[in-house]
């Protein structure tokens, strides 16, 4: 069964007298495990699929299924919910918070999710420790790499156990060894305890690297690979 | 919550020289506002009990018709209402008067004057009379025509201790007494108009010159130890003695028992507007915070913070810098209204500005301690409302818009 399935998905904007389809009839289902990469020129609309399938934006037609709930339905709060218990996310500029520790930020996604201190800290620092970053738990992002930073916000992702994790440009700030050392991590997970995750790119290392490859062109999808 | 506290706090240190000048703003307004509010109420405290000490007294009786028009005729007999209140234990003191208006005289000064007529014991017990002699001696038992003077008239009669001078004055009948009093003494007042007008001589001669019995007289002043009998005692002499006039000091001094009713209400107004000012330098503050972390309030919201907790965030974040200057400022007042109400503040370069509205020139700051629950009350309110702007800002946030990406 697919874990996200979009139905004539669209999402629409005004811009003066012009309508701007930034998603146009999209049509996708993705299923449990895949490594998946939504390519595409920019403006093509990949960012805006990607928010659609967060539920971070309301389209403007069609339907958006996640674990089999139409998101698309939900009131403000229940998707808030539904976000914190299905879907993690990593965002190309990490965006930690700046005044909690490695470990406090990826403990903080379980505490909304009223998880109990110790198993918190139990998972906080495995999931660390998956990302190499067991000796820098208790720092906070200001004394943290690009790179740490980045995995700190994989991990965070990974917290609350989503069902799939959504990143959008997650290698664009990174150099040449952090990318790889990210994109190793991320792939051993998916690998390993079969995590869904699904990009947004234009980075090739990630491309070469994807199982399926989903390109997009004026808000549609023109290949998928 | 607890997560939300700890983030909170944090935050407010994210920027650590705003949130000390917020701190330090709340700090100084409130420690201002109370201190400014503690002098205010302590000079009409002292202005109240200066009235009363030395010219209304809590209770005063006269004859039903003085009240009207202050006749010489219009005298009633003491010794029933003597009798009764030299047995109340609520009474502090009290003393009868006897009063005549008329002129003083001397070869270089004629004036107004009021001329009244006191048991000099009872008058000393009561207002204090012969602690405010700055020169000569209190009235004495014998001698003929003492008389005690202010030292503003003295001035003007240019009189000195010994010299002699005249009073002029009508009798029940009508008839003008003109009589020489020796001047014994000089007395003090912190009002310089009451120095000029009044003149006290011994009751026994006035009523003398005034064909009155011994017993009869103008006035009753009286003093209690505690300021919740004064009602109680008025309303049983008033039941007791229904031809006399028995009246409260709020009643003789409506404009002193006004300023004092209302005292209170205007201290609570001046604090509420420092704490407006305040508030919106709080707001200032927690916008700009909310403003600067758009993006990271808006990838909270992404991740699964609720709504509520990012409002309830920047809530306790405003709530933290107000608990942090507002208490330290109420404290530090409280502990220099403390300090002012012992040593007083000397005012010494206004003295005569004071005097004439009879005022001591050293004000002792005072507050009763439920202003400063009720300026904490204020405090806790306005922030409250200066909160919730800011935190509904952040609440519209749309986590798309501040993130541009996901």
């Amino acid at each position: 069964m697919a874990i996200i399935e979009t139905k004539n998905l669209s999402r629409h904007y005004q811009d003066g007298d012009h309508i701007i389809h930034a998603v146009d009839k999209v049509n996708l289902q993705i299923e449990a495990g895949e490594f998946t990469a939504i390519v595409g020129p920019s403006g093509s609309g990949k960012t805006t699929l990607l928010n659609l399938l967060g539920g971070l934006d309301s389209p403007t037609e069609g339907e958006v299924i996640v674990d089999g709930k139409a998101i698309h339905q939900l009131k403000d709060n229940a998707l808030i919910n539904f976000r914190l218990q299905h879907i993690g996310f990593v965002f190309q500029a990490y965006n930690l918070i700046p005044v909690l520790s490695a470990q406090e930020n990826v403990e903080f996604i379980m505490l909304l999710q009223n998880a109990s201190a110790r198993e918190r800290k139990t998972r906080a620092q495995e999931l660390l420790k998956a990302v190499g970053l067991e000796a820098q738990m208790h720092k906070r992002p200001a004394e943290l790499s690009g790179g740490q930073q980045q995995r700190v916000a994989v991990a965070r992702a990974l917290a609350s156990k989503p069902s799939f994790v959504l990143a959008d440009e997650p290698t664009a700030n990174l150099d040449s060894k952090s990318t790889e050392d990210l994109l190793d991590i991320m792939h051993k997970l998916n690998q390993e305890e079969g995590i869904t995750f699904i990009f947004s790119t234009h980075d090739q290392r990630v491309i070469d690297r994807a199982s399926r490859i989903i390109y997009v062109e004026d808000g549609q999808i023109k290949e998928n690979h | 919550m607890k997560t939300v506290l700890k983030i909170a706090w944090r935050n407010i240190w994210r920027n650590k020289l705003r949130s000390a000048v917020v701190v330090c703003s709340i700090f100084l307004g409130i420690w201002a506002g109370i201190f400014v509010s503690a002098f205010s109420f302590g000079l009409n405290e002292q202005r109240k009990e200066s009235m009363i000490r030395n010219q209304i007294s809590h209770l005063q009786i006269h004859n039903s018709a003085w009240l009207d028009q202050k006749e010489v005729a219009y005298t009633f007999s003491a010794t029933a209402l003597d009798a009764y209140l030299n047995k109340d234990p609520r009474l502090e003191a009290f003393a009868t008067r006897t009063k005549a208006s008329g002129m003083v005289s001397s070869a270089h000064y004629s004036g107004a004057a009021q001329i009244i007529g006191v048991n000099p014991n009872a008058e000393a017990a009561l207002s204090h009379l012969e602690e405010k002699l700055t020169e000569g001696e209190y009235l004495p038992e014998k001698g003929r025509n003492p008389v005690l003077i202010g030292r503003a008239l003295a001035k003007k009669l240019e009189a000195k201790i010994g010299s002699r001078i005249i009073l002029n004055f009508s009798d029940g009948q009508g008839n003008i007494i003109s009589s020489a009093f020796k001047v014994k003494g000089f007395y003090k007042e912190v009002s310089s108009k009451m120095e000029e007008l009044n003149l006290y001589v011994r009751q026994s001669d006035l009523q003398t010159l005034l064909g009155l019995e011994p017993m009869q007289v103008h006035e009753i002043a009286a003093l209690l130890k505690d300021d919740a009998d004064i009602e109680i005692l008025q309303q049983e002499l008033q039941a007791i003695f229904p031809a006399l006039a028995i009246q409260s000091w709020k009643q003789l001094s409506p404009e002193l028992a006004y300023a004092d009713d209302i005292m209170t209400q205007m201290l609570y107004i001046i604090i509420g507007i420092i704490m407006l000012a305040l508030s919106f330098g709080i707001i200032n503050t927690m916008l700009m915070a909310v403003l600067e972390r758009r993006k990271e309030l808006g990838m909270l919201m992404c991740v699964g913070m609720s709504r509520t907790k990012v409002f309830s965030m920047i809530m306790v974040e405003t709530f933290y810098l107000a608990l942090l200057g507002g208490p330290l400022g109420i404290l530090f007042a409280y502990y220099s209204v403390w300090q002012g109400s012992k040593s007083g503040l000397d005012l010494a370069a206004f003295s005569d500005g004071l005097a004439s509205y009879g005022i001591d020139s050293v004000i002792y700051p005072s507050l009763p301690t439920s202003f400063y629950w009720g300026t904490t009350a204020i405090v806790f309110i306005m922030t409250l409302l200066a909160a919730i702007y800011p935190a509904r800002r952040a609440l519209k946030l749309n986590p798309v818009e501040t993130l541009r990406t996901i």
